[in-house]
């Protein structure tokens, strides 16, 4: 019997989905295995069609993006009292993703950049959004814009993640063909996607790592075979899930931690925090200061789309 | 009431551990509020404990461990340091202020440095106040639920506030 | 006064909702498109190092 499954977005570009039919010929096993029952991007489902439906009705639902306002919230519930299994897809779903840098600022701090003070906004009324308002035919509503951006297991159950910002095609079709083939593992576990660090299927060369000054991408033309690290250029891969086959890497670009922390380490940005003040060469507090100065925007280049998931989740107001 | 500062410590076995020892065998009396951790090196202490320590509930975190050169390990005081100043950096970018965060180096020997860098370690926290990271992150969350359409009222009234 | 609600429209990528209101005779009086999904890169790019700028952007849209 064909498996029903559920597609959705959240907070979400849009690229998860794309990478569903970055499947290419593989998209058609996929078909043949499973029955789409809402697919917002490509197919159409309205919500009404899944309220109608019984409780546990679809065998998983497949929810990519973060929460980022009240319908996304709204619409994780309702899948998951629909679908026995519910699956994270992505970086914004499993981490916060890039959506939750916005958990470095408050939600008016939000709006008002937004609505009123970008340079190609005109806005005399500091007219924002209202979750909800009357015309003369009646009242309208809109979601509520939260203040902080959360991941999907933060808001209900999630049996399993797959993990990338996008995910990798094949990652994804090696992780939904452990549905039909019944090979799913412990609940709570990252599928499609390796269970070591980024550095151990890395091509570049790694020798000694002590590094006496960190320089900018445009600063430098990186060796093209040496570890980006070891030439002073933060690359999250030390403390990122493998599985991405280093494709930000190949590209000449560090890598941003999209794959997520590892096993049992709760917190990507604050490891990889530690492991670069390890690496460094000096010893004597002003030398060690010289060296950090050099990194730019520490906070947000470790938490790039991990900040939802971390420990402390946002800035404290 | 006062305020009392919880503090966590995570002290080196080799020195500070030692030197919280000798304070407290040489019976010199000092402020009650850290909550001593043994590790075994302060190049063990992985900056997640100490946000961890944060978010749980401590209004400072105090590092200590040997002096430069004297790491039992030889290299991990230095590590420490290094993590130490790059978090320190990080904090106010999480709306926490740095100072809530302290490292010292304390010898075996210096059971009476122990007690004095615990006793101005807390009076510098006494001052700047409760942390109350895990609340302040709830509450700033208490807007962001769904609100469902059974519950009418309570829509109209809680987007005022938000 | 009759209200359709087409919620969420689709097949494109992002969030809508379109809401359409009949008058008594049938026919559409007003009808109103709603975009019910905001992520804000507008602040967040704020301050960030020019060279990471071109990484975050990409994930307006993916598609």
């Amino acid at each position: 019997m064909k498996l029903k499954v559920g597609i959705y977005w959240g907070a979400a570009c849009g690229g998860c989905d794309v990478a569903i039919l970055d499947t290419h010929e593989k998209l058609l096993d996929i078909a043949a295995k499973m029955d789409i029952y809402l697919w917002p991007i490509a197919l159409d489902f309205k919500y009404d069609d899944v309220k109608k439906m019984e409780d546990g009705y679809l065998d998983a639902a497949i929810y990519s993006g973060a929460i980022r306002n009240s319908e996304n919230e709204e619409i994780a519930i309702l899948l998951r009292k629909k679908s026995k299994v519910m699956i994270a897809l992505g970086a914004c779903a499993h981490l916060g993703g890039i959506p939750g840098l916005a958990n470095f600022y408050t939600r008016d701090e939000m709006l008002k950049r937004i609505y009123i003070d970008s340079e190609s906004t005109i806005n005399e009324e500091g007219v924002i959004p209202l979750e909800s308002w009357n015309v003369k035919e009646g009242e309208l509503d809109l979601p509520r814009f939260y203040n902080t951006v959360k991941t999907l297991d933060q808001v209900v159950d999630v049996e399993y993640y797959i993990p990338g910002c996008p995910p990798v095609p094949l990652q994804i079709y090696s992780a939904l063909s452990l549905i039909w083939d019944d090979m799913l593992p412990p609940v709570g576990s990252v599928i499609g996607a390796g269970d070591k660090a980024l550095c151990e299927s890395c091509p570049r060369v790694k020798e000694e790592k002590t590094i006496s000054e960190f320089k900018r991408i445009q600063q430098v033309l990186p060796d093209p075979e040496k570890c980006f690290l070891e030439q002073g250029l933060v690359c999250l891969g030390a403390a990122t899930r493998s599985g991405c086959g280093a494709r930000c890497i190949k590209s000449g670009v560090p890598c941003r931690g999209c794959y997520g922390p590892l096993d049992d380490v709760p917190d990507l940005g604050i490891k990889m925090l530690s492991a670069i003040a390890s690496v460094l060469e000096p010893k004597e507090e002003k030398e060690i200061d010289d060296v950090l100065d050099t990194i730019v925007d520490p906070l947000r280049t470790f938490h790039r789309f991990s900040m939802p998931a971390s420990i402390l989740r946002r800035k404290k107001e | 009431m006062e305020f009392e500062p919880k503090l966590v410590g995570f002290l080196c076995n080799w020195c500070s551990y030692t030197g919280a020892d000798l304070a407290g065998t040489a019976r010199i009396s000092y402020a009650p509020n850290l909550r001593a951790i043994r590790v075994m090196c302060s190049g063990r202490i992985d900056p997640t404990f100490i946000i961890k320590a944060l978010y749980e509930g401590a209004d400072g975190v105090l590092i200590a461990g040997c002096h430069p050169g004297d790491c039992h390990y030889q290299e991990g005081n230095y590590k420490a340091l290094r993590r130490y100043k790059l978090l320190k950096r990080i904090l106010p970018e999480y709306g926490v202020e740095p100072e809530r965060v302290h490292l010292e180096w304390v010898a075996a020997s210096e059971g009476e440095k122990f007690a004095k860098v615990v006793n101005e370690f807390t009076d510098k926290i006494k001052k700047l106040g409760p942390l109350n990271m895990k609340q302040s992150i709830f509450d700033s969350m208490k807007e962001d639920i769904v609100v469902h359409e059974s519950a009418g009222e309570e829509k109209g009234g809680e987007a005022d506030e938000a | 006064m009759k209200r359709i609600e087409i919620d969420p429209i689709t097949r494109l990528e992002g969030h809508g909702k379109i809401t359409i209101f009949l008058n008594d005779e049938g026919d559409v009086e007003n009808a109103f498109l709603q975009i019910p999904e905001l992520r804000g890169f507008e602040k967040f790019v704020e301050g960030l190092p020019i060279e990471e700028v071109s990484r975050v952007v990409p994930r307006i849209c993916g598609v």
